[in-house]
């Protein structure tokens, strides 16, 4: 065997490119079968015109709005996001990605992922509420924040629930029942920023629970990676 | 190279193995032989690290190929993708053209790895589990879906390894038992 | 021992009906059951602690600290269910609703669904050394949510103001000092009576797994070393030596 490097043919790869390989396998992967974004995306969009038909036209109050849209993105969120670590053990891929890759890149790498999906999904909720339902966003920049902040942390808290899930039985429908109680300070504080984008409530109230959701999610990518790590089997660093 | 001391695995209130100690050192090889159910596999998975021991604890190596039956490639992935994102993970080389040409699948570069036979497969699983020039390679059934040319790359890939470093093959073909310098029996 | 506690706990349950009755509630004698629901939530969130810690010692592996850890969410979700019991009793007789969302009962069934997926999660998981770490990792997660459920988000400004519950009646100093004596001795009590459950959990646990290691092995599995067929030469320890 030919040896290609000095420092007996491996050398640690830098963090940045393991982390963003991980990321180009999961959006490679994610392209060609699209599966999982188009689950989201439909699934939120049914949630939105169900709720837009159950209310019967009636304009919503903001407490309420704020509500239903964290409801739709949290379903939109637990359909579509475990399916980074699921569809791997079900595919028998997982192994391949242990062997490859260090804990802490991968955990990165999908919750990044993650991440920019539930983002797309949340802009498109947002336009559909605003159309549906005839909301007007009274601080955008306050929405922008808080939905940020919050889709980092709905990201990381679902990365690491359906990573604990994956090698359990009955994972589609355990990795709801697991992540969900995990995300409730998020759901909360969400709710009560979002609420007052709306216009309801007063805006340092709004802009304390946003910056609530952005501790949260500090939190959540403080604690999740370094846990995963214990808990994934494979290569060490 | 590679060590286990006491290595030991229990699913439930059954024992799978129990016991499993060795040492291994350059340019040799273990067999590990058994019949079906014996536990080699699970062996196998714990000494490369994916499965957790019950007892005991292998150590020793530094970096390691892994290849085995039930590991499957990415479907949507090529051969090349497969080799060009795993190279950046290992922070390897990529050197995809050799590495492809080694195990002869050059031809099939651009095949999604969903399409391959059995047998391509086995063959990307070889190619990934010698990107990075491991110390230590561990083979699980090799060449159960290989034909006479990847049986023949096999015995190449096996020699060279020993020069190098470590070899672990679990099987009971008698044609790779003889690749052996070590030799354990699982079960009774 | 035991007899110390039964009188100990027979003394506390008499002083709470012994106390004045609270005239800030619109039922003052049935209010009594504060002295039960406070100590059961207290105890609740001692072993929810111990649940934590002992999931993050089994985090190292070690399935010794699991079976402990489960010992102690299990004792923990009793407690809070016990909780939860007491409080929905308190609410139907002083608010006249079995539910009535208030912010610390709602995030109390919050405290009830975490332990609830943490069970669930462990059903799921078949392998011993790998249900510990996770369920440990777990654990260890929800400490986040547990600490902003149990004692920053009933504590919001915003959420005192619509809250029915009487905690700013029991922070606020209205609450005499013999209520407090009371709860106190309610707690001591429940807390050794639980900790003695919990040795008695922890003590089956273990031994169930001494007998999965130890004592099964005629029956199950491959418990004999493997043997070695080359090289010929052996140690004691059924370790290979170099040819």
């Amino acid at each position: 065997m030919i040896r290609s490097k000095k420092d007996g043919g491996h050398m640690k790869s830098a963090w940045a490119t393991e982390i963003s390989a991980v990321f180009e396998k999961e959006i490679k992967t994610e392209q060609r079968s699209r599966a999982g974004f188009l689950t989201s995306l439909l699934s939120s969009v049914l949630i939105v015109i169900s709720l837009a038909y159950g209310a019967f036209g009636s304009t919503l109050d903001g407490t309420l709005a704020a509500g239903l849209f964290w409801v739709a993105l949290i379903f939109a969120a637990v359909a579509a996001l475990p399916r980074t670590f699921l569809a791997e053990e079900e595919a028998g891929t997982a192994d391949l990605l242990r062997l490859a890759a260090r804990p802490h890149a991968i955990f990165w790498g999908k919750a990044l992922f993650n991440c920019l999906q539930i983002l797309i999904t949340a802009v498109i909720l947002v336009l559909l509420f605003s159309v549906m339902m005839g909301l007007t966003i009274k601080m955008p920049f306050l929405l922008i924040v808080s939905l940020v902040g919050g889709a980092l942390g709905l990201a990381g808290t679902v990365t690491f629930g359906a990573a604990l899930v994956a090698q359990g039985s009955n994972r589609t429908m355990l990795v709801g029942v697991v992540c969900l109680p995990l995300m409730i300070p998020l759901i909360m504080m969400g709710i009560s920023s979002f609420r007052v984008a709306l216009g309801v409530g007063e805006a340092l109230g709004g802009w304390t629970s946003a910056l609530g959701v952005w501790f949260y999610a500090f939190l959540v990518f403080s604690l999740a990676p370094n846990l995963f790590a214990m808990v994934w089997q494979g290569k060490r660093s | 190279m590679l060590a286990a001391q006491a290595l030991g695995k229990r699913y439930g209130d059954r024992w799978i193995f129990r016991g499993v100690s060795f040492e291994l050192e350059v340019g040799q090889c273990l067999v590990i032989s058994g019949n079906n159910g014996s536990g080699k596999s699970t062996l196998v998975r714990c000494l490369a690290g994916l499965i957790l021991p019950s007892e005991g604890a292998v150590s020793g190596y530094e970096t390691m190929g892994y290849a085995a039956i039930e590991l499957q490639p990415y479907g949507n992935l090529t051969a090349r993708e497969h080799l060009e994102l795993f190279g950046k993970m290992k922070g390897c080389e990529p050197d995809v053209e050799k590495k492809l040409e080694t195990v002869g699948l050059s031809e099939a570069a651009d095949v999604p790895a969903g399409q391959m036979s059995t047998g391509m497969k086995a063959r990307l699983k070889l190619a990934l589990a010698l990107q990075s020039d491991p110390k230590v390679l561990i083979l699980d059934e090799p060449g159960a879906s290989l034909d006479e040319g990847g049986r023949d790359l096999l015995d190449q890939i096996c020699l060279n390894q020993r020069k190098t470093g470590a070899l672990v093959v679990a099987t009971n073909d008698p044609l790779e038992k003889r690749w052996g310098t070590h030799e354990i029996c699982m079960g009774n | 021992m035991r007899w110390i506690l039964a009188l100990a706990m027979a003394a506390a349950t008499v002083g709470s009906f012994l106390a004045p009755p609270a005239a800030q509630f619109s039922e003052p004698e049935l209010a009594r059951i504060i002295f039960f629901h406070l100590p059961c939530a207290f105890a609740a969130t001692v072993f929810f602690i111990m649940g934590a810690v002992l999931g993050i010692k089994a985090l190292n592996g070690g399935l010794d600290a699991d079976t402990r850890a489960v010992a102690a969410n299990e004792m923990a979700m009793v407690l809070a269910l016990l909780t939860m019991a007491t409080g929905m009793l308190f609410s139907r007789v002083q608010w006249l609703a079995w539910w009535s969302w208030d912010p610390r009962q709602t995030s109390f069934l919050f405290v009830l669904l975490i332990y609830g997926a943490y069970f669930a999660l462990r059903a799921a998981i078949s392998d011993d050394d790998q249900r510990a770490k996770v369920a440990g990792a777990y654990s260890a997660f929800s400490i986040l949510p547990m600490l902003f459920l149990v004692f920053v988000f009933p504590r919001l400004p915003a959420v005192m103001q619509k809250s029915l519950h009487p905690s700013t009646t029991i922070s606020g100093g209205e609450f005499s000092g013999i209520y407090w004596s009371i709860v106190l001795s309610v707690f001591a009590c429940l807390l050794i009576i639980c900790l003695w459950l919990y040795r008695l959990a922890v003590r089956a646990g273990l031994l169930e797994l001494r007998y999965k290691n130890e004592y099964n092995q005629r029956n199950h599995g491959n418990t004999t070393p493997p043997r070695v067929v080359r090289p010929v030469s052996l140690s004691e320890e059924g370790r290979e030596e170099n040819p």
